[in-house]
């Protein structure tokens, strides 16, 4: 490895470092405060060591890795958000569980797995970051044993990871098997040299499409997100939201881009089937939900719904779209489970609609915040979610995409009904002598986040220029 | 000759695969796990991969199946498992997997002693190849390999850990 190679994987050599760092200090002496400080500085770290990567993009680490600037923004996305999702994560595990220590290694192993995703151009790399980032989140999603829904949500996740990744596995057999290549512009030069798409690739990719489908959650292998969100710990729930699904969701981005995926309409029936039952099934299966996790969940199946439909739009302005729903998706997620975290007490987490009747009334600040998080999901102006769906829609636009939007519109509308539901149960005045089960934690750090992510969710939402003209000088590279 | 020994070597894979899923003592299913794993051992050798194939050998039959087996029997204290051994140890168990162990073995016999040149389309990678290969180009994805692995210790390590506290827990009030 050369010099500039060290400088270019910066963000993800600091994060194996601190990795194995973390684990010989818990294997010495245990101190949640302790190893949850270095966690917190080596996220830190890592960001900073994506600025002198800047210098050097576009570079490949051939033949597995490539570091552009579409996979270096996503890096500290990641970063950012990884970081956000810790500062949450302290109090909560604190109360919770008496070995806190191990947690903080497999979010940071996690991570990594993230961001090999966003930076890999061979299928090795991926499928590696892809199991490196499953068999993390195994162990942080039954993380409370304790709790009697977590080895459930466990077991079920390991289940179907184990099984997704052997469809994957087998898709990029059939795909090697043809092409001859695993890096992903080699396969699209063989696939431009044969001059169409034989049966055994086709099949081979929609086996791939399982894979990566299942991680997203779309339909229709979206069964375990529900039981998932339900049972793991509050912040590996935001984790899997967020950065689990937006480092796939680059992956998917890169390696169609890399294919021509837009000149095989097969493939783009494909996703747009799934993008209308995503966005359908997430919808309509969160109306008649009483948790806050399963409605978050189902929304984040509909997102993805909404995030397909930019992705399919075939115009540069699609891909715009798609990075910046990320961002604010990513602000909007990690901000409603962050409200559910500091509403949570140590005994119980506060996920029923019940717990959040009239909290207007009892904590007007995290009401705002949360009333703010969920106009954003719901796409209501002012907020980061409002230009995100405008962007969508323009995308749309442009790529004479009138199917696919007028769907994004019933289901816009659809999704507003259950969001508002929440937020009219928040400013209900409850009844004299009414007691709440939950008495919330508030602990000032994770209050503190709230107040971060509300300012860039409204700044987003009042100057988008700055973020977009960012995403814009990105992506001109990649079409 | 590649095709007939290639046919019969996979529909002992396929059929052994069956057989683990259809188990339902863990023991039984393991044994037939060994000889599908053998199976795909043989399917390598064909194709010009014989260190792989020693690899498979090696590492999955041998290694890891004999790691189950220990942790199988290790769980299974106390009096009933000598006589649960006892059961395992019926002809009726052990003499199938054993037939298309016999199988494999005659085919990797017959094939060693043929003594024939490879097949045109097939390319044999000896491992030299495979550790240039993995020692420079791909030492990154060996890294990666490594923190998966570190992944799934942590994670096992935890979760083992919890198990042990709550049973000692039920204990605790069995007593009481």
């Amino acid at each position: 490895m050369s010099f500039v190679d060290f400088l270019s994987l910066g963000p993800l050599i600091t994060l194996s470092a601190a990795g194995v760092a973390t684990m010989l200090m818990v294997a010495a002496w245990r101190n949640h405060r302790i190893i949850y400080s270095c966690t917190l500085i080596a996220f830190i770290m890592a960001m900073m060591a994506v600025i002198p990567a800047i210098k050097y993009i576009p570079h490949t680490y051939p033949p597995l890795l490539v570091i552009d600037e579409f996979s270096l923004f996503n890096t500290g996305l990641i970063l950012v958000a990884g970081f956000i999702i810790l500062l949450l994560s302290f109090n909560y595990f604190e109360e919770r569980e008496e070995r806190k220590e191990e947690y903080y290694i497999l979010l940071i192993l996690a991570t990594i797995g993230a961001l090999v995703l966003v930076v890999s151009r061979h299928f090795m790399a991926l499928f590696l970051g892809l199991e490196i980032l499953s068999i993390s989140l195994y162990g942080l999603i039954a993380y409370l044993r304790a709790r009697e829904r977590s080895d459930e949500a466990g077991i079920k996740y390991l289940m179907l990871a184990a099984l997704s990744s052997a469809f994957l596995l087998f898709g990029m057999a059939l795909v090697y098997a043809f092409t001859g290549h695993m890096d992903f512009p080699g396969i699209g030069a063989a696939l431009r040299q044969a001059g169409y798409l034989p049966v055994s690739v086709m099949a081979g990719f929609g086996l791939m499409l399982i894979g990566v489908g299942f991680k997203l959650g779309i339909v229709p292998f979206h069964m375990w997100a529900p039981d998932i969100y339900e049972g793991a710990p509050l912040p590996v729930a935001a984790f899997i939201a967020t950065i689990s699904k937006g480092a796939i969701l680059v992956l998917l981005i890169r390696f169609y881009q890399d294919i021509h995926g837009n000149d095989y309409p097969m493939l783009w029936w494909m996703v747009a089937i799934i993008a209308v039952a995503s966005m359908f099934a997430g919808n309509w299966l969160a109306l008649t939900q009483q948790n806050i996790k399963r409605i978050l969940a189902y929304s984040s199946i509909a997102h993805m719904g909404y995030i397909l439909v930019a992705f399919l739009s075939g115009v540069q302005t699609g891909l715009e779209a798609l990075a910046f729903y990320l961002v604010a998706y990513f602000i909007t997620s990690i901000g409603a489970f962050g409200v559910v975290i500091v509403m949570s007490s140590s005994l119980q987490d506060a996920e029923t609609i019940a717990d959040y009747k009239g909290l207007f009334w009892r904590y007007p600040w995290v009401a705002t915040v949360f009333t703010a998080m969920l106009l954003s999901l719901a796409g209501i102006p002012l907020t980061a979610g409002f230009i995100g769906k405008f962007y969508v829609v323009m995308a749309g636009v442009n790529g004479h995409q009138w199917f696919l939007l007028f769907m994004l519109v019933i289901n816009s509308v659809i999704g507003l009904y259950y969001y508002i539901r929440l937020v009219a149960v928040m400013f209900a005045v409850p009844a004299n002598g009414e007691q709440t089960t939950v008495v919330p934690a508030l602990p000032i750090a994770g209050n503190i986040t709230l107040v971060i992510l509300t300012i860039l969710l409204i700044g987003l939402g009042v100057y988008p220029t700055a973020m977009m003209q960012l995403i814009q000088q990105m992506m001109r590279i990649l079409v | 000759m590649i095709g007939p020994a290639f046919y019969i070597a996979a529909a002992i894979a396929v059929l052994a695969t069956i057989m683990v899923i259809t188990r339902y003592n863990i023991m039984h299913a393991l044994l037939y796990l060994v000889v599908s794993l053998l199976a795909v051992a043989v399917v390598l050798y064909l194709y010009g991969a014989p260190f792989m194939a020693a690899l498979e050998v090696i590492v999955y039959a041998g290694a890891i199946m004999v790691l189950l087996i220990f942790f199988v029997m290790m769980l299974n204290l106390g009096k009933e498992s000598a006589e649960q051994e006892k059961l395992w140890l019926k002809p009726r168990i052990w003499i199938f997997p054993s037939l298309l162990c016999i199988i494999l073995l005659g085919e990797l016999v017959f094939l060693v002693l043929q003594n024939h040149q490879p097949a045109a389309e097939v390319k044999i990678v000896d491992p030299r190849a495979v550790g240039m290969a993995l020692f420079g180009p791909y030492i990154l994805a060996v890294e990666l390999a490594g923190m998966l692995l570190m992944a799934g210790i942590v994670g096992a390590y935890h979760l083992g850990r919890q198990k042990e506290k709550t049973l000692h827990r039920f204990l605790e009030n069995n007593e009481l």
